[in-house]
């Protein structure tokens, strides 16, 4: 199937009008005041909410299963790179380069 | 460039770079996923042209991703638009914690620091934050730092569209990915509800991710929200 032209801008155009009012909308909103507490206090807890979203789902989910115990380095390469991120204080490079070792090292190691 | 002015002094300028280098280490990690919204904006039937431009105006791999399958499924081009919208949504709390960052700026570089949040630019900002805070340079660093995300991001999904995918899988390269969240999101968890939250949500983006349309990930947004209100009751009841 192949789209026309004018089908395939409308596509880039609408995701990135739609894309972009959701990004400026809190912004447009409360830059110049203050957002009310209870608002302010709910935002603060979504965000570790969505973050850890992206972990658990990006870790434990693998083509949209729930990755098994054949899958056990994603978990152990998890924890060693949560454990890294804690002791430095959220270091990137040592994290990224525990957790990457990890998952592709300790099944090396133990074969 | 954006925010050019602000970077004229030398603090500016060291935020900027510190924005530059913190993302290019995490920029590997979205090689495959790059690749693969390339390769599909193709397989979806977009011209070159608009598949290119898709990324450098959306900015926003999993809305791509998911627009494109509805494409490919020869769904309603509205339906598509519409559902790669719904998976931005959960960009709205990024925007309501920018809110604060931006109230110095004036309105057009408010919306182009809105243009350029995603998870990751919005998660280096916040960890930047933790580490300095009160630093008046915070917006040159997120400057730097959506510069090398975006520039990278259409250059990988450019090279999807004309090459295909051109790295082996079994690298696990986007591994990385849930890895550089670890690092952002680990250490900024101080409080109990903030701990539930996290927990809240982690668990839920499994249980409902089979959902349509990525809604596991509002969903969780809101068991999060939920199990964060109600440590919150829980431990304030602690205290008288």
């Amino acid at each position: 199937m192949s789209l026309t032209s004018f089908q395939s801008w409308g596509l880039v155009i609408g995701l990135a009008i739609g894309t972009f009012l959701i990004r400026y909308s809190f912004i447009g909103l409360f830059a110049d005041r203050d957002m009310p507490a209870w608002l302010d206090r709910a935002f603060k807890l979504m965000v570790p909410a969505i973050f850890a979203a992206i972990v658990f789902s990006g870790v434990a989910m693998v083509s949209g299963e729930v990755a098994g115990p054949i899958y056990w380095p994603r978990y152990a390469a998890a924890m060693a790179a949560l454990m890294a991120a804690l002791w430095t204080r959220g270091h990137m490079l040592i994290t990224l380069g525990v957790g990457m070792a990890t998952l592709h090292g300790l099944p090396w190691l133990v074969r | 460039m954006h925010f050019s002015t602000a970077l004229k002094s030398p603090p500016a300028r060291g935020a900027f770079l510190c924005g530059v280098g913190d993302t290019l280490l995490i920029i590997p990690s979205y090689l495959p996923f790059g690749l693969v919204c390339g390769v599909a904006s193709v397989n979806a039937g977009l011209t070159t042209s608009a598949s290119l431009a898709l990324p450098a105006v959306v900015f926003g791999g999993s809305s791509q991703a998911v627009l494109l399958q509805f494409v490919q499924g020869n769904a309603s081009l509205w339906i598509a638009v519409l559902s790669g919208c719904v998976i931005n949504l959960r960009m709205a709390v990024y925007s309501a914690a920018m809110a604060a960052h931006v109230r110095h700026l004036g309105k057009p570089q408010r919306m182009l620091a809105a243009a350029f949040l995603v998870d990751n630019t919005f998660a280096l900002i916040q960890a930047r934050q933790a580490s300095h805070p009160h630093d008046a340079h915070l917006m040159a660093y997120y400057a730097g730092s959506s510069m090398v995300c975006w520039f990278f991001w259409v250059l990988f999904c450019g090279v999807g569209v004309l090459a295909g995918n051109i790295v082996p899988g079994s690298w696990q390269l986007d591994f990385a990915i849930p890895l550089s969240f670890i690092a952002v999101a680990a250490p900024s968890i101080r409080t109990l509800p903030m701990a539930a939250a996290a927990l809240g949500g982690g668990l839920a983006s499994i249980v409902f991710f089979a959902l349509p349309l990525k809604l596991g990930l509002i969903a969780a947004c809101l068991a999060g929200l939920m199990a964060g209100l109600l440590a919150q009751k829980w431990t304030s009841r602690q205290e008288s």
